[in-house]
């Protein structure tokens, strides 16, 4: 990348942090992390005692009730915040000056599109690395598949981003948008149930269809399945969730690039 | 390099299968001039210069900046844009919007921080809005700071959408002191006003666009220049009166005294020798001029009436 494009990057960033640090949510966001971690601070003074036979796997249970917490919790949440925050690039009166600039239109969008989803991994890295941390000097255990399942988590996350700019620049409606990505995650569980739900169903086109659905759309429960088996220290079983994921936002983005740059404005 | 900093050819933006914002429009301007893009409100301006810029795609033609085709990203480097309804990150500074756009400009931080503080006090904004976040600017000072914005990185060609909306007369006049400086600098100016008179007293060209076809163009002398030419007295006896009046175009009297229209020189020239015969003193003579105003609600009004 040449000095310009980084420069270039480097400045969509900052604006997107700077947007961010501008709107309530991202410190309610932090706020609520602070006293997540306040709170834990006392919750793990309170727990270490001679009655716990085995510290370590009373933290791994304690780390993964955090992490379904933030990964569903808090992924609702970073959605939420996030679809403003792609979509106050494309106002009128805003976007024209961006594309007036010498920068092409899948850098700019990719640019924002990285910035929010440091933005993301700011707070989570704040909230898992702090827990993980205090875990770590107040009962000397270091897990590390409690940081490794903060991944999984920016993973999901920057699958549903995608997803986000994809609508808006179809649809321009953050509303819309964000409807689409908490319906990812709510027809996640139930198309996880796939073997259980196509006992039930009739024709054999009807299943082709629940099993093409399973492999294209997101399979943001099985990898909080995986992000369980990261922390508990089980070997995780199977990685498809992630690659078929990945595929699907990979996929999503690309489609969000192309329409950003056939769009007019 | 291209001669011309902005050349289209056929250029055309067809909205919803029907509607022609922008018809046919093939526009030379030449690198180092000052042009004025006038038009009625909706007439294809605003779609225009999108396209110039690439934040909106042809239907058909092609656009080129300094030989480069538009939609190139390189071809906006040497450009400088001020957007009519533009909308700055009100979260921002004065200072970290220029910085922003700075840096999306290619400039780097020490480039950045030398030009923010040049380009402020070129358009006049005070030391203390500086580190103001853009939500208090008043709308004159967000123009300023738009334009300051433009100019940041020492664009070669300038792209103004109503540059002097919302700003004072001191200072519009600014604006119009610092546009000129940049073309003494050579720097081509390309401005999108209503503000006529502002467009007659600072661009050399023009074109008129209706109903997003180029209706008129042309250096802003030539089509201000009058046919006629103007005589002026201040009294003079009811014979000769009658006379000059008999080989004039037109005659107004007001508290000043009388004027007379000549179609020719010949005729301005033989009127003034009668006067002078007839022991009258000449007040004034002039080739008569049209404003920009005028000439711009005739081409508007005859097209409108060809169309019909």
């Amino acid at each position: 990348m040449n000095p310009r494009a980084l420069i270039a990057t480097g400045a969509l960033v900052v604006d997107t942090f700077r947007e961010a640090f501008a709107r309530r949510i991202f410190w309610g966001f932090l706020g609520a992390s602070t006293l997540l971690l306040a709170l834990l601070s006392m919750v793990t003074t309170i727990q270490v005692g001679p009655a716990t036979n085995d510290p370590a796997m009373m933290v791994r249970q304690t780390q993964g009730l955090i992490a379904t917490l933030f990964y569903f919790a808090g992924m609702a949440l970073a959605v939420f915040a996030s679809s403003g925050l792609v979509s106050a690039m494309f106002e009128p009166g805003r976007i024209g000056l961006l594309l007036s600039k010498p920068i092409s239109r899948t850098h700019l969008l990719l640019g924002r599109y990285l910035g929010n989803l440091l933005v993301v991994a700011v707070n989570i890295l704040y909230l898992v690395g702090g827990a993980w941390l205090l875990f770590g000097l107040k009962m000397g255990v270091w897990n590390m598949g409690f940081l490794l399942s903060s991944l999984c988590t920016l993973f999901v996350f920057a699958v549903l981003l995608a997803v986000i700019v994809l609508v808006e620049l179809v649809w321009e409606s953050s509303a819309i948008a964000t409807t689409t990505a908490f319906g990812l995650l709510f027809v996640s569980p139930i198309l996880a149930q796939r073997a259980a739900i196509e006992r039930m169903l009739g024709s054999e086109l009807s299943r082709t269809v629940l099993k093409v659905l399973y492999f294209t759309l997101p399979r943001t429960s099985e990898i909080s399945t995986i992000t369980q088996q990261l922390i508990m220290g089980q070997p995780v079983v199977a990685w498809g969730p992630m690659v078929t994921t990945g595929l699907f936002g990979a996929a999503v983005l690309a489609a969000g690039v192309w329409e950003f740059r056939r769009k007019s404005f | 390099m291209s001669d011309c900093a902005i050349e289209t050819s056929g250029l055309t933006k067809v909205y919803n299968g029907t509607l022609r914002a922008v018809d046919d429009v093939s526009l030379q301007v030449p690198a180092g001039s000052t042009f004025g893009l006038l038009g009625a409100n909706g007439a294809g301006k605003t779609t225009f210069v999108k396209m110039l810029l690439s934040s909106c795609h042809p239907t058909a033609g092609s656009a080129r900046l300094f030989g480069r085709e538009a939609k190139d990203p390189e071809s906006r480097r040497s450009v400088g844009y001020l957007p009519e309804n533009h909308r700055f990150p009100t979260y921002l500074t004065g200072w970290e919007m220029l910085d922003f756009y700075g840096a999306l400009s290619g400039l780097d931080g020490v480039a950045r921080k030398r030009r923010i503080p040049e380009v402020l006090e070129l358009v006049g904004l005070e030391e203390r809005a500086y580190h103001l976040r853009l939500n208090q600017y008043s709308k004159g000072m967000l123009q300023r700071v738009g334009l300051a914005q433009a100019l940041l990185h020492a664009p070669k060609l300038l792209i103004l959408d109503e540059p002097s909306d919302g700003v004072d007369p001191v200072g519009r006049r600014q604006i119009r002191d610092v546009l000129q400086a940049l073309e003494r600098e050579g720097v081509t100016v390309f401005l999108n006003s209503h503000l006529l008179a502002e467009v007659e007293l600072f661009c050399h060209d023009v074109a008129i666009i209706q109903k997003g076809r180029v209706a008129l163009s042309g250096r802003v002398r030539d089509l201000t220049s009058g046919s006629g030419y103007k005589v002026e007295v201040s009294e003079l006896p009811e014979a000769l009166r009658t006379e000059v009046r008999s080989r004039a175009k037109g005659e107004t009297t007001g508290a000043e005294g009388i004027q007379w229209m000549f179609a020719t020189r010949e005729d301005a020239n033989a009127a003034v020798d009668l006067l002078r015969a007839g022991g009258c003193e000449i007040e004034g003579f002039s080739r008569s001029r049209s404003t920009l105003e005028d000439v711009f609600i005739r081409t508007v009004q005859s097209k409108s009436e060809a169309t019909q």
